[in-house]
């Protein structure tokens, strides 16, 4: 993704597909969050990797945190965009698996709207098209990251509780950023994200974007991030 | 060999909604709002609608099914065990059929296998066990996620199987449901146990399992056109692959009808009623208006591989059963066969000889349709549509399925499911541990009373 390009001008970027994703095999063993952290660590062992910067979206952002929480000493920086993984009562979480089901049969518009400042912005189009939607268009595999994993995963979805008491031990400077336009993940997320994370800058809203604010605006989000993780 | 199965298969609609409904409402499922509810109007709807069941077992109908439904206003059954309970207490005759309990909204399968041995023995041995995992909107209501529900649902019904056939107590190591102590009490009544039959819509994993198990498939599909006919001869070939042979009682099909005296006298009294079924309880489900939440990308328990290959047959936006604009294209559809006894006969005749189905799941209420009306149809299908259909089906299961001993086929079927038990379990006759170690040591110890005398000495 043109976000992703971005950041490789100008750092060494790793980005993995979830299992079952980008058609790849599903993992059996994926019951909850727990899992998906120890398939990460696995996979950071296998490339060597003993400290890093984390970037993470939606429930990449989720997965980036509990890693930050269980090892904060292999997390250099951290940054947080829309990212699922809390819970904030009176604030739930978007049912994204009844928006991904087509309305009259073939359209995606609510899905679009609640994951992109509209339903008619371009690169939601592009990702999740009317007709035979998101498996024949070419946004799948991303439609992929955000679905399919959290399909595999026990209820309550999008979240586990006990993240917020432990975000208290993420050591790391921490950026945490969200698109004003979010329909997915509301904004208190990010403010108690912001909030519990000792080493985290003030909720950077960006204004205009919705939930997948790094797909809406690349460049920005890009300069952003780079800005933040520096030298 | 028997005659065609006749059963009598209520869904327990709401029928008191406004003319409004489909033009307010987005959907008849999930969030369709029970403030819709009206106590005054509904007070007896299960009493009137029980009763037409205890009517059909009256009229000679082989059974009367049940399913499992939540939240909506298609099914006011969300435990179908209730319903069946009182039907052991009103009826002597048909089996029931439980089709069936939704196994991945249980908590435990075992209240399950205690539940349908309860109505076995309340029945006197007339239930017939349907296993279902729950359809699109029913894992909505109940937030069953996981792309695992398959795996999870044949261990629970494969687990129920066991507590009925084997003795307890016996420990199951299963992933989702482990349990140290196994031990029904009570039993089911028929031996080894009653049959389980198992609803699909022509997945090709589904028709293995079934087969693997000796069970009876049954095509959870409304509409029957050439679509019967080739999930017959696929189940067929299925069993065939696991070393089985098809007869006519391995599967059954959902059909709906309604019979008046004349062609014209039935399409002008059911025609509110079948609009209503269509246009309201249907929203949501069968219909491409609104969001519909059986099947899709969305639905937690569809797989991605599952999804893109249904794709491939698929148009977006084609039209489901629901959104049949006039009376012709419904007619066409096969799914509600309306009509005199001779056309209903002719037709349903028809699809028997096609598809070779031995066990048809018929419903005769639909939607707000009243209550005379519904006993009317259903007691001129008695009597002058079912008669010749068994006599035809009859004739016809016998010349076509010469060799096949209906009692033995489910006898080879019973002792297929058991080896395959103990095939899972890895256990063989010979080499039985029931018990967890230490419950058999526990068992093993003298009764409390002696104990007790131990200690006073």
């Amino acid at each position: 993704m043109p976000f992703h390009e971005k950041l490789a001008q100008h750092a060494s970027v790793i980005a993995p597909a979830h299992p079952g994703c980008a058609q790849t095999d599903e993992n059996k063993d994926i019951d909850i969050i727990e899992d998906v952290v120890f398939h990460y660590l696995e996979v950071l062992d296998a490339l060597k990797l003993t400290q890093f910067d984390l970037v993470g979206s939606c429930v990449g952002g989720w997965i980036a945190a509990e890693i930050a929480a269980r090892h904060p000493e292999k997390v250099r920086k951290l940054v947080l965009i829309g990212a699922t993984g809390l819970f904030v009562e009176g604030a739930l979480i978007g049912d994204v698996f009844m928006m991904a089901q087509p309305e009259y049969g073939s359209s995606y518009a609510s899905l679009r709207e609640m994951l992109f400042s509209s339903a008619d912005q371009p690169n939601a189009l592009e990702m999740f098209p009317d007709g035979k939607g998101r498996a024949g268009g070419r946004g799948a595999q991303i439609s992929d990251v955000e679905i399919r994993l959290t399909h595999r995963l026990q209820t309550p979805y999008f979240y586990n509780r006990p993240l917020r008491n432990r975000l208290h031990r993420i050591s790391c400077p921490s950026l945490v950023v969200w698109g004003a336009k979010d329909g997915f993940v509301p904004r208190s997320h990010g403010e108690t994200y912001a909030k519990l994370i000792p080493g985290a800058e003030e909720l950077k809203v960006i204004p205009g974007a919705g939930h997948s604010v790094h797909v809406e605006k690349p460049d920005e989000i890009a300069k952003l991030v780079l800005d933040f993780l520096g030298e | 060999m028997k005659p065609v199965q006749l059963f009598c298969w209520h869904f327990m609609a709401y029928p008191y909604l406004d003319k409004d409904f489909d033009e307010k409402q987005y959907s008849g499922w999930v969030t369709v709002p029970n403030g819709l509810w009206d106590n005054h109007k509904a007070r007896g709807l299960y009493q009137e609608y029980i009763d037409q069941l205890a009517y059909a077992d009256e009229l000679g109908f082989d059974g009367m099914v049940l399913n499992e439904h939540h939240q909506n206003i298609y099914g006011l059954m969300p435990s179908p065990n209730l319903i069946a309970s009182a039907l052991t207490q009103r009826t002597a005759r048909g089996k029931i059929i439980v089709l069936g309990n939704l196994l991945p909204l249980h908590l435990n399968p075992m209240r399950v296998a205690e539940e349908y041995a309860m109505l076995d023995q309340m029945s006197n041995g007339r239930l017939i066990a349907g296993f279902a995992p729950g359809g699109g909107p029913e894992t909505f209501n109940y937030d069953v996620p996981s792309a695992n529900t398959r795996e999870k649902f044949w261990e629970a019904a494969d687990l129920i199987v066991r507590s009925w056939t084997e003795d307890g107590p016996f420990a199951h190591e299963g992933r989702y449901f482990p349990l140290r102590y196994v031990n029904l009490w009570p039993k089911p009544l028929q031996q080894p146990f009653p049959p389980v039959w198992i609803p699909g819509s022509r997945s090709p994993s589904t028709m293995a399992e079934v087969a693997k198990r000796g069970y009876c498939y049954f095509l959870s599909s409304r509409s029957h056109g050439g679509e019967t006919h080739r999930a017959q001869q696929e189940f067929a070939a299925v069993l065939e692959k696991h070393g089985d042979q098809y007869h006519p009682f391995r599967f059954g099909i959902l059909m709906s009808t309604y019979v008046a005296e004349t062609d014209q006298q039935a399409r002008q009294e059911c025609e509110e009623g079948v609009w209503y079924f269509l246009k309201n309880c249907l929203k949501g489900h069968l219909r491409r208006e609104g969001r519909q939440l059986t099947y899709g990308p969305g639905v937690p328990y569809i797989p991605a591989a599952a999804w893109r290959e249904y794709l491939k047959g698929y148009t977006p936006g084609r039209k489901l059963l629901g959104d049949v604009e006039n009376w012709e294209e419904l007619d066409a559809s096969q799914s509600i066969i309306v009509g005199s006894p001779e056309t209903v006969h002719r037709r349903i005749q028809n699809l028997i000889e096609k598809a070779k189905v031995g066990n048809l799941l018929i419903q005769f209420q639909l939607g707000n349709m009243p209550d005379h009306l519904a006993r009317k149809s259903m007691k001129l299908f008695a009597e002058k549509v079912a008669p010749a259909l068994r006599h035809d089906s009859l004739k016809q299961f016998t010349k076509e399925f010469p060799g096949i001993n209906v009692v033995q086929a489910g006898r080879h079927s019973i002792e297929r499911a058991r080896s395959r038990n103990q095939r899972a379990q890895g256990l063989d006759s010979r080499n039985r541990h029931r018990c967890p170690a230490a419950l058999s040591s526990w068992l093993r110890r003298r009764p409390l009373g002696e104990r007790k005398l131990d200690a006073v000495s």
